[in-house]
């Protein structure tokens, strides 16, 4: 926005332009003066272990470049700057025998080296990420002005450039000597940089000769033009995509919107009005000044994910979110978009109403979801779209309302959906416009043109924006690639999976390198490790659930002599074998967590490392970073010591088995013995935890049984959580927090640590006025309160109590993670567990927050120094946010994945079942259904029919059909059928309807 | 901001992560003075002048009678930088580098050949961009030998930085604003003694031994290239000696 | 300085008596003159001036400001000379704050005129870009780096020509509702606005040793110097400022002379410049 930096202005550094006169000149005349600078030594010294002095003693290989800048101050500086030139830039050619070999990059046998310019770049990235597209050379002058204009475009040329299986050559050409160009007078910064692209294209051309062809890609005509008459081969990118000969490319290619005319054929059915039907984008300048008096508000825009035309700007400058309705007053901002929004008079603040009343308003139907586990996934509604008329006067908008005028920052990605079912067109082969619906509502339908229309149809596509003017409704885009079939799991779990950005391919070969040699075992050094502690002696054991190979945790207990207990909890030294710094490290940091999905696992770290060397297996030494307490009878901590160990575990229960070691009382063997020590010690634990606040909320995860062939779900049920889940949590849980008070210690300013911030009042109106309407009470001034008020929650009904705590869930917060330096103390705070401090320390093997936990505390205990990367503030917190994105994704595409597993489970198998009323709608409600811990809405009345004969009642929370003597209330329970029908082929959801 | 491109290696202007800027040294340039000197480290612009040994003015300033007192004034221009400076002289910043430059040459005068009196060491700034106190101390160094004044050794400064995780020599202001580390080191050239040790901003232990050395070497760069100079210059007076 | 003795001082005012003075000028000859623009990449105009021995840095930076309320029409110039310590050591600390307000203010004079803005040289309504809401501010610095005499001269010079190679940068001004706000401003790369410079006056030094007087007197001759008259004259011969120093008292009919052979040699001095920055400005273009 501000300090906008103008392309640089060269000039040469300023020669001496002196001049020696004598007014009258004397008979001796005095030596001539010397000039300013008259030793210009232009040496640039390089200095390997000998400091070398390399002469090269040609003028000019200095330049100095001068441009204007305006500062945040409003002031006006000149800037200089220096620009050396210079002599040994290879070219990357592997045909160029002149060149330096190691930088070798492009084909030996290419048929053509394409340079291309910068808008080819910035439009047609995705046909450059085509392997078809190979041998280019991406010049210095070309990458900045991608950068200064795109940086995810950027990013992706990036990558490219740097991936060694593709061919692509980084050409510093602003800084050779002899593709410099200096800007001429009256000459424009574009003309310019196109003139430096044609002086590198042709230097290239003379620098290889005959054995190679050198082209120039662009689709600016009059560069084109340019260098065509200056002997250059010059192509467009369709010319030369079609001279490849490969049908399939020719869809990538982004076709320039100017003046597409044609564009109206997939438009709605009615006559075409060319009007236009979005206001214009303010310009910036008009932007940036309405910003700083205050008319306009800047913030991020966020689509109502379930009704596309509501969003809301959350504006810092009013301290509320704004919210916008409607097609029009969106005005073109996608999800994510950074967007300066103008509010509306205040009158007009409730009227929006009226205009949803807007044709092609479909889809404001909910659909059948899991239950949410917090306020983020569950359906937001602000107050008065879904009440009827008669009940407006409850509710008056607050908020405030505005239009968007102008987007400061695209958001514009590449989404996953399918093709709007259409006719095909006449005549096979031609070009076809299509509409392509996202999977994620939030997204607007996008115009792409195809040429293989048949191919497309049933399949699950990706497709990329381009632009939306005011013309068209909707934003044009291009096809990336197919995915597969709609309705195939594969397919639909590749969806899913694309959608929440979870790398999926396999560990490259540099991130395997760093795995240790296998099969691994415990070497002497290990053992000789004076910060190692062996605990091969101890009787350790772990419990996890059935079937799990990663295991990361072990616990020990050992009666002292003194009455008291020695606890500990062994976790697995991933650290000892991700080290910072290398590309499995890296790797790790992208991804940083595993993804469950139903049936399949997505590694953060290879599978050597997750189920094998890392994992603490019975019955094999392995290394482990232990956490040790001193514990009285009464589980009070007398004193905790970290330290590395090795330890043997004895034992890899699962739940079940420990539950039932515990409970058959015939067994009195020392494993069973440490399992009901540790299990009376939890249960003291858990209770003192319980009465200083800490939540207890009902999940209702769903579990399912899939078969071993076909991978299809065989059934499908609640999660079950026994005593010896809880037991094991209640140990995590204190290792947790002993290990977030160690770090916090001794690093005060770069912990990572999590928090849970405490639900605001907003955010538990729901949850209240559900309460209210039967009759509840609930304390939310605290969270011991309402986890007391929770507690006390009983009636007649045995299922109230779990479907109190059920609402309650849907309103907490995310707990995220953050770094220490960020935040204040209070701050720190985590709401659900009701403690001052927590990190993540127990899952290494499955989270890299633990990771980075672990390298922590190993500083603070000295045994390892403490990486680079938590000197660096802003590094540390981009860290933290990764984390907390990946966390988000991981979460969602669990979600999607079971959602999809339960649709492919019901396709099979309608079933009647009992269920929950949770929220009263105006044309039906939203039940729960307890048995398969999903929710979905049940319709009164038809769709498209304004429900004139239902009632609500919003203070009662029901609804009633006045004169039939029906109604229905909030937890009331109901019978339901559940099918899944497809009301548009390849487009099946699951339904539930009234018995 | 990538101030070394990471795919190319190349810095903002051009130059590798262990590449000086472009070096330039004149003597003589202020006649009335008994000696003097300009040094240019790329852009940054430096005059020295030395006036000396002359006559105590300010008894008072003189603590050892037996050995010349040596002192030095740093200045700068107000359009020496972007921003027009105010108060050019006076600041804390030029009383700072002046004590640096002061006990820094004094490592290497040999003030017991001089007794009662004073060597003055001037050092005007015409352009600042980075560096400006590694150019002073070496257009000192310059100034002192142009006014033949008696030193052990030559004194050559450098600095050196640590952005993007690789060691660069010389940086320049955009470098030295990034809020990176920043090394200064001084050496007396041929005995290979450090007088001069500053550095801002935090810094593990092992990197900056690389960053220090790095910046060594830069010096010893710096002392051949004056010694060149000085030798030049040898050769032109006694060519006009005839 | 080291003092001269009785002999040089004889030698000093006799040879001005003969018009032969210590170095083989003639009483009313400029020494050789070298003259560069651009030395100052940072600035937006520079020069740099050698008169014999004595060499001058002159710097003018133009910052974005608000107009006076008085004249709200008209920009701002301000003259601030600096002495450095490397012409002499006299000049370090605090010594040398006589001699640059001497200077900043016997400048001020001559090139900016009265009070009103009256006679200025340079024309400051050009210097407005937004009547009343913004202007340029120009900061003219001067840097004597060695001094031998007639520093006055060579730092009228050095301005006049610093003047003539400066460039402002264009800027486009956008209006928005409020009025009170500040207003958007944009710079654009493309320059320039260029002074005429023709109009800028230089200044010419007459020392009086003696019974004579001379043009451009070193440090050795302003020693023995009983008074001095400075003259600044404008390529038309008109006068812009005058200054007299030291102490002895002048008869009327010796300043009348004095600014007669002032104007006289001024108008060489001024052709000089100006075909040294027309120069300067051909090889620029080149």
């Amino acid at each position: 926005m501000k300090n906008q930096f103008r392309t640089d202005r060269l000039e040469s550094k300023p020669k001496p332009r002196s001049s020696s006169t004598l007014l009258n000149p004397c008979s001796s005349s005095p030596p001539p003066p010397p000039p300013f600078c008259r030793r210009r030594r232009s040496a640039l010294f390089t200095l390997p272990a000998a400091a070398r002095l390399r002469a090269v003693d040609l003028a000019n290989m200095l330049q100095s470049k001068s441009f204007v800048k305006k500062t945040k101050q409003g002031r006006v500086v000149k800037v200089v700057r220096e620009h050396y030139l210079r002599d040994d830039i290879p070219c990357g050619a592997a045909s160029c025998s002149s060149c330096d070999t190691a930088a070798r990059r492009l084909g030996v046998d290419a048929a053509a080296i394409l340079v291309v310019d910068t808008n080819v770049v910035l439009h047609q990235i995705d046909l450059l990420e085509n392997p078809a597209i190979e041998d280019v050379v991406v010049l210095s002058v070309v990458l900045d002005e991608v950068k200064n204009k795109n940086l995810s475009v950027y990013n992706r040329i990036k990558t490219l450039c740097t991936n060694t299986a593709r061919r692509f050559f980084v050409f510093t050409n602003e800084h050779h000597r002899d593709t410099y160009v200096k800007e001429m007078v009256g000459e424009s910064p574009n003309d310019r940089n196109d003139r430096a692209i044609r002086v590198a294209a042709r230097w290239y051309q003379s620098h290889l000769g005959e054995s190679a062809k050198v082209m120039l890609i662009t689709n600016d005509r009059d560069n084109k033009r340019k260098a065509t008459e200056e002997g250059l081969n010059a192509e467009t990118v369709e010319s030369y995509v079609r001279s490849l000969a490969q049908p399939g490319l020719l869809d990538l290619v982004v076709v320039p919107s100017s003046g597409d005319v044609t564009m109206e054929d997939v438009e709605d059915l009615r006559p075409s009005k060319r009007k236009v039907i979005y206001s214009e984008h303010k310009p910036m300048s008009e932007i940036t000044s309405g910003l700083r008096c205050g008319i306009f508000h800047q913030g991020k825009l966020r689509v109502n994910r379930y009704n596309p035309f509501e969003a809301y700007v959350g504006s810092e400058s009013i301290g509320d979110e704004i919210i916008i309705r409607g097609r029009s007053n969106m005005n073109r901002a996608f999800d994510g978009d950074i967007v300066a929004v103008e509010l509306l008079p205040q009158d007009q603040w409730n009227e929006s109403k009226s205009f949803i009343a807007d044709d092609d308003e479909d889809d404001n139907e909910e659909d059948v979801h899991l239950v949410p586990n917090s306020a983020d996934d569950a359906p937001r509604n602000t107050n008065s779209t879904q009440s009827t008329v008669e009940s407006s006067a409850a509710s008056v908008s607050s908020r405030p309302v505005g239009r968007i005028v102008g987007i400061i920052k695209r958001n514009w990605n590449s989404y996953c959906g399918s093709l709007e079912p259409m006719p095909m067109p006449a005549g096979s082969g031609g070009v076809a416009h299509a509409l392509f619906v996202s999977k994620d509502r939030r997204i607007p339908k996008i115009r792409i043109q195809t040429r293989q229309l048949g191919n497309l149809l049933n399949k699950r596509i990706v497709v990329a924006v381009d632009s939306w003017d005011v013309l068209s409704r909707y934003p044009s885009g291009h096809y990336v690639r197919t995915i597969g079939d709609i309705g195939d799991k594969e397919t639909e779990t590749e969806v899913v999976l694309i959608e929440n950005d979870i790398n999926t391919r396999p560990f490259s070969t540099q991130v395997l390198a760093c795995l240790p040699p296998l099969p691994w075992s415990l070497s002497p050094d290990d053992l000789a490790n004076p910060n190692r502690q062996d605990l091969r002696h101890v009787r350790v054991f772990s419990v996890d659930p059935p079937g799990c190979r990663d295991i990361d945790d072990a616990l020990h207990c050992t009666p002292l002599p003194n009455g008291n207990f020695e606890v500990g909890v062994h976790i697995a030294d991933v650290t000892n074998f991700v080290l910072p710094g290398t590309p499995l490290d890296e790797e790790a940091s992208q991804r940083a967590t595993s993804v469950y999905l139903v049936g399949q696992r997505i590694d953060m770290l290879p599978k050597p490392l997750t189920e094998d060397v890392c994992s603490l297996r019975a019955d094999v030494e392995r290394l482990a970073f232990s956490v040790i307490w001193e514990m009285t009878p009464d589980a009070d901590i007398i004193s905790s010591r970290y330290t590395k160990s090795v330890i043997k575990s004895c034992a890899a229960m699962s739940y079940v088995e420990a539950q039932a070691r515990m409970d058959d009382s015939r067994l009195v063997d020392p494993l069973t013995v440490d399992l009901r020590n540790l299990n009376s010690l939890a249960k003291i634990m858990r209770n003192r935890r319980c009465e200083r606040g800490a939540l207890t909320l009902a999940s209702a995860e769903v579990k399912f049984e899939i078969d071993s062939e076909t991978h299809d779900p065989l059934d499908i049920g609640i999660y079950q959580i026994r005593e010896a889940n809880q037991m094991i949590e209640e140990f995590m849980l204190a290792a947790n927090v002993s290990v977030a008070e160690k770090i916090l210690k001794h690093y005060p300013l770069c912990s990572l640590l999590r928090r849970h911030p405490s639900p605001t009042k907003e955010m538990l109106e729901p949850l209240l006025r559900t309460a209210s309407s039967v009759g509840l009470n609930l304390d939310v001034s605290s969270s011991k309160a309402l986890a007391d008020s929770l507690d006390n929650a009983k009636r007649d009904d045995p299922y109230f109590n779990k479907l109190i705590r059920i609402l309650a869930t849907r309103c907490m917060t995310q707990a995220v993670y953050f770094c220490s330096g960020d935040l204040s103390l209070s701050e720190y705070y985590h709401y659900g567990l009701a403690s001052a401090l927590y990190t993540h320390f127990t899952s290494p093997i499955r989270r890299y927050a633990d990771v980075v936990v672990h390298r922590l505390l190993a500083a603070a205990l000295d045994i390892a120094k403490l990486p680079p990367v938590f000197q660096d503030g802003p590094q540390l917190t981009g860290i933290a946010d990764n984390l907390n994105y990946r966390h988000r994704n991981a979460q969602m595409a669990s979600r999607a994945s079971v959602e999809l597993h339960t649709l492919i489970y019901f396709r099979t198998r309608p079933v009647d079942t009992e269920a929950r009323i949770v929220k009263i709608k105006a044309n039906g409600f939203i039940v729960f259904v307890p048995k398969f811990g999903i929710e979905g809405p049940i319709y009164l009345t038809a769709k498209g029919d304004k429900g004139a004969d239902w009632v609500v009642d919003e203070v009662h929370q029901k609804v009633t059909k006045p004169g039939a003597n029906i109604s229905y209330a909030v937890l009331q329970s109901v019978m339901i059928h559940m099918e899944v029908v497809e009301p548009q082929p390849h487009r099946p959801k699951l339904q539930l309807t009234l018995l | 901001m990538e101030y070394v491109n990471p795919l190319t290696g190349f810095r903002v202007d051009g130059r590798r992560p262990n590449e000086m800027r472009q070096l330039k040294g004149e003597v003589g340039v202020v006649s009335r003075a008994d000696g003097s000197a300009l040094f240019e480290m790329g852009n940054t612009r430096v005059i020295a002048a030395v006036y000396g040994p002359r006559e105590v003015q300010n008894r008072s300033q003189q603590v050892n009678s037996k050995e010349a007192l040596v002192r030095c004034e740093y200045r700068m221009a107000e359009f020496s930088t972007g921003d027009r400076r105010r108060k050019p002289k006076g600041d804390r910043r030029s009383t700072e580098i002046s004590l640096v430059i002061r006990q820094t040459m004094e490592a290497s005068i040999l003030t017991h050949l001089m007794p009662h009196s004073q060597i003055d060491i001037f050092v005007q700034v015409l352009q600042a961009d980075g560096g400006t106190r590694s150019a002073c101390i070496n257009a000192a160094t310059l100034a002192l030998a142009d006014a033949g004044i008696p030193m052990r050794d030559i004194v050559t400064s450098c600095s050196a930085g640590y952005l993007c995780s690789s060691p660069l020599l010389d940086l320049n202001y955009i470098e030295d604003s990034a809020g990176g580390p920043d090394v200064t080191v001084g050496i007396l050239a041929k005995m290979d003694k450090v007088t001069l040790l500053q550095m801002d901003a935090k810094l593990p232990m092992d990197t900056f031994e690389t960053v220090m050395e790095l910046a060594i070497e830069g010096c010893k760069a710096i002392a051949t290239y004056i010694r060149e100079i000085l030798l030049e210059n040898t050769k032109q007076l006694e060519y006009r000696r005839g | 300085m080291v003092g001269l003795s009785e002999g040089e001082k004889h030698f000093i005012r006799g040879g001005i008596a003969q018009d032969l003075r210590a170095d083989g000028r003639t009483k009313l000859q400029f020494r050789p003159v070298t003259v560069e623009t651009g030395v100052i990449p940072q600035a937006n105009g520079s020069a740099r001036v050698r008169l014999g021995a004595t060499e001058v840095i002159a710097s003018v930076k133009a910052e974005l400001g608000k107009p006076t309320v008085l004249h709200p029409d008209k920009g701002k110039v301000s003259i601030y000379v600096d002495c450095s310590p490397t012409a002499a050591p006299i000049f370090e600390g605090r010594g040398s704050e006589d001699l640059s307000a001497e200077l900043s203010v016997a400048l001020q004079r001559c090139l900016l005129g009265g009070k009103s803005g009256a006679g200025a040289a340079i024309d400051l309504s050009s210097l407005i870009v937004l009547e009343g809401k913004a202007c340029w501010d120009l900061y003219i610095d001067g840097l004597v780096v060695s001094s031998d005499g007639n520093l006055l001269d060579a730092l009228a010079a050095a301005i006049k020509v610093a003047l003539s190679d400066t460039g402002i940068p264009k800027v486009n001004v956008s209006l928005n509702a409020e009025t009170d706000g500040e207003p958007e401003v944009d710079v654009s790369d493309e320059e320039f606005l260029q002074f005429d410079t023709s109009s800028v006056p230089v200044i010419v030094t007459l020392t009086k040793v003696g019974k004579h007087y001379i043009v451009d007197a070193t440090s050795e001759e302003e020693s023995q110097m009983s008074s001095a008259v400075s003259v600044s004259v404008n390529r038309r011969g008109q006068i812009c400022g005058l200054t007299k120093r030291g102490g002895a008292g002048l008869d009327p009919t010796v300043i009348f002379d004095m600014i007669s052979v002032a104007k006289h040699v001024s108008q060489r001095f001024i052709s000089l410049l100006d075909s040294e920055i027309a120069a300067a400005e051909a090889v620029m273009d080149e």
